[in-house]
């Protein structure tokens, strides 16, 4: 279906004030960046008054948010338990596992862009299965392989600091326990 | 202005090494994939910004976090399968880790509002003032712009909100936008264009 030229015509404008306040945009987030003003610029000069000072009251008015630090630490101890409960069958010889947390996520983005591949996920029909799974490898501590342990000692041996690295740990000797 | 980063990449079915651009954020993901501890370098980097996100679009600071959690936690178990593959196209320091991770966080807060049973409009004068807690007397002073701002776009409905969100919150390229929801970049230009028209007028409007 065809629009009539005028519509096309309204289209094609359309489209260019868009591109002209990207670039706008663009220019005034770099500025920002660097906490700099934004100078005129050729874009800013073109662009509807209205449109310039929305965009300007939005880059400098608009607040970034941060979680509170307890839920910061909180959920890095979280994911250092995820992550050594990834960790332990990777180091008992598994090549490769996977823990979903809840089955196959529902907030993943839909695996089927074949326009883009940029977003592919690797396709692995095991993953449909809603529980925890190794793919080639040992499963419980009970079958830890001996490079495995020594992997995992030597995690233990060389500690990091941080409190995802200090729950990896803290999983490690509950498991190795 | 600093140049892409190219790596050289060896294709033996092409016949030899190509130029590939590299993702800013590869190196990361590489090591988290290898290593899921290491997710937490990726997890300092996106908290605010996944937070954020997630703030604007539930006015809700405890649901905020909730998405927030969810978020990393489904991506820390699905990053293994992640392929990442930034093209010279997305631009400069084009993330598609990012864009993947923002992607994962939009389906969270989609489930969220879908629980939520009406939507409260306390919390966004609590944005307004955590523009710089420390400085009461700053704070106050923009404070009316501040709220003006965030009441603006809060009434804008939902692919313009959030195109406004992801450029002026987290400062996103058209492109990861676009990657994000789904959309052409020119789709995407058109909608930041419009809501900033839409967001003109409201602050016309405001009594002053």
């Amino acid at each position: 279906m065809t629009g009539t030229p005028a519509d096309g015509g309204s289209r094609d404008i359309q489209d260019v004030d868009a591109l002209i306040t990207d670039r706008y945009l663009e220019s005034i987030l770099a500025a920002h960046g660097r906490g700099a003003d934004t100078g005129p610029t050729l874009a800013g000069a073109r662009l509807d008054p209205n449109v310039r000072m929305a965009a300007e009251h939005l880059a400098r008015d608009l607040p970034r948010l941060h979680p509170s630090f307890r839920f910061e630490e909180a959920l890095a101890r979280k994911l250092g338990e995820a992550a050594a409960r990834m960790r332990l069958p990777l180091a008992a010889g598994g090549e490769r596992v996977i823990v979903p947390l809840a089955g196959r996520s529902p907030f993943l983005p839909v695996a089927a862009r074949d326009d883009d591949d940029r977003f592919r996920l690797r396709a692995d029909p095991r993953l449909a299965i809603g529980r925890p799974l190794l793919i080639g490898g040992a499963l419980t501590s009970a079958a830890l392989s001996l490079a495995g342990a020594a992997y995992v000692a030597w995690r233990i041996r060389h500690p990091q600091t941080s409190p995802m690295a200090r729950a990896v740990r803290a999983v490690a000797r509950t498991r190795l326990a | 202005m600093t140049r892409p980063a190219l790596r050289k990449v060896e294709r033996p079915e092409d016949g030899g090494p190509r130029l590939a651009h590299l993702d800013r954020d590869r190196r990361l993901v590489e090591a988290a994939q290898s290593d899921p501890a290491r997710f937490e370098a990726l997890y300092r980097k996106y908290l605010a910004q996944v937070y954020s996100f997630a703030y604007y679009e539930l006015r809700d600071h405890h649901e905020a976090e909730d998405a927030t959690e969810r978020t990393f936690l489904a991506a820390l178990a699905n990053l293994a399968r992640f392929e990442e593959r930034a093209r010279p196209a997305d631009g400069e320091g084009a993330s598609t880790f990012r864009v993947w991770l923002f992607q994962i966080a939009r389906n969270a807060v989609a489930e969220r509002r879908r629980r939520q049973r009406r939507r409260r409009e306390e919390p966004l004068e609590a944005a307004a003032t955590v523009a710089d807690p420390l400085d009461v007397e700053a704070t106050a002073i923009r404070h009316d712009a501040t709220t003006a701002a965030v009441r603006a776009i809060s009434h804008l409905p939902g692919d313009r909100r959030r195109a406004l969100i992801l450029r002026f919150v987290d400062e996103m390229s058209t492109q990861e936008i676009a990657g994000i929801l789904g959309r052409s970049e020119g789709a995407v230009r058109v909608l930041i264009h419009r809501a900033l028209r839409s967001v003109a007028r409201e602050l016309d409007d405001r009594p002053r």
